[in-house]
């Protein structure tokens, strides 16, 4: 029989529920045997469009460019520093764009099994159903999505880990 | 995070009693201060105060985003103040800006930093929606506004 999950892959944005989502799929790919990719997302495409409304500056959006791309490196160090600690070794990727459109051609790419993604903001407005990168891309991949939460018990469950 | 995260009453001033656009960028940041949101009023003030030294954040159509960056805040802060009146904020279109958002992020969050003014980018193409929060009479309207 075929293994359900073969390849998981978690977005990080360097926000804390992407890293308790990480941490989290750490566990799982610890318990599954997982081959585990950590994707981070520079959005591109979001300082495009501040350009284009001039809330941007050229070189603001060049500084805030370099700066995602020094925070795209912290974090995923960052999550292979836990990887490390509990033997698994993470797949880093990065990548420059439109957050949904990056994460939809990841999955493909690699034939994700299992994409997993921190807990998404309670309040919701109409127009955020448009906005959030995270949900669009949840309902358009062709893979399975796990939302990570309860960041303490997911830390409990990592600890654990031997 | 998603911009509605931030968006509070007690971060929301109607009307904003400014009528000069380094007046209104104070009372922002004195929003947030007031808030217990920031502690270093001056570091946030210097801030955004740099950002808009090189160019104006007055958009068209009557809306102004100031923004910087900072260590004096951990998290992204944002307030919003409306002016019915309008405020000379040397905007692209020499229009008064009726309506201003300010942010401010920790220089380790350019991610969340961008998407919360993205957002604001696509709140500032909404002229209906616009319209609707400018003729707010209360930070209660705004706030049921921005939730729905």
């Amino acid at each position: 029989m075929n293994k359900p999950i073969n390849t998981i892959m978690v977005y990080i944005d360097g926000t804390e529920p992407s890293i308790v989502a990480a941490v989290y799929a750490i566990c799982l790919a610890s318990y599954t045997g997982a081959k585990l990719i950590v994707h981070y997302v520079i959005n591109t495409k979001a300082m495009e469009d501040l350009l284009r409304a001039s809330i941007f500056l050229e070189d603001e959006q060049v500084e805030y460019e370099h700066d995602m791309s020094a925070d795209a490196d912290k974090y995923l160090n960052y999550i292979d520093e836990l990887a490390i600690k509990k033997g698994i070794s993470i797949v880093q990727k990065r990548s420059s764009g439109s957050v949904h459109t990056e994460i939809e051609n990841a999955v493909k790419e690699n034939d994700v099994d299992l994409l997993v993604v921190g807990e998404l903001p309670r309040m919701r407005s109409r127009r955020d159903e448009f906005f959030d990168e995270t949900e669009r891309a949840m309902r358009t991949l062709c893979c399975s999505v796990l939302i990570v939460k309860n960041e303490d018990k997911v830390w409990q469950v990592y600890e654990s880990l031997v | 995070m998603s911009l509605i995260d931030l968006v509070v009453e007690k971060i929301v001033k109607i009307p904003l009693e400014s009528t000069d656009k380094p007046g209104v960028i104070r009372e922002l940041v004195q929003i947030l201060k007031d808030a217990g949101e920031i502690d270093d009023f001056d570091a946030v003030l210097a801030a955004v105060q740099e950002r808009e030294f090189k160019r104006s954040t007055g958009l068209q159509d009557g809306i102004a985003v100031p923004h910087g960056k900072t260590k004096a805040v951990s998290t992204l802060k944002l307030a919003i103040g409306l002016s019915p009146k309008g405020v000379d904020f040397d905007s692209l279109d020499g229009k008064p800006s009726n309506l201003i958002f300010l942010l401010v992020a920790p220089p380790g969050m350019s991610g969340p930093h961008v998407e919360a003014l993205a957002e604001i980018a696509k709140i500032a193409n909404s002229k209906a929606f616009c319209r609707s929060l400018v003729s707010s009479s209360s930070s209660q309207e705004v706030v049921e506004l921005m939730r729905e």
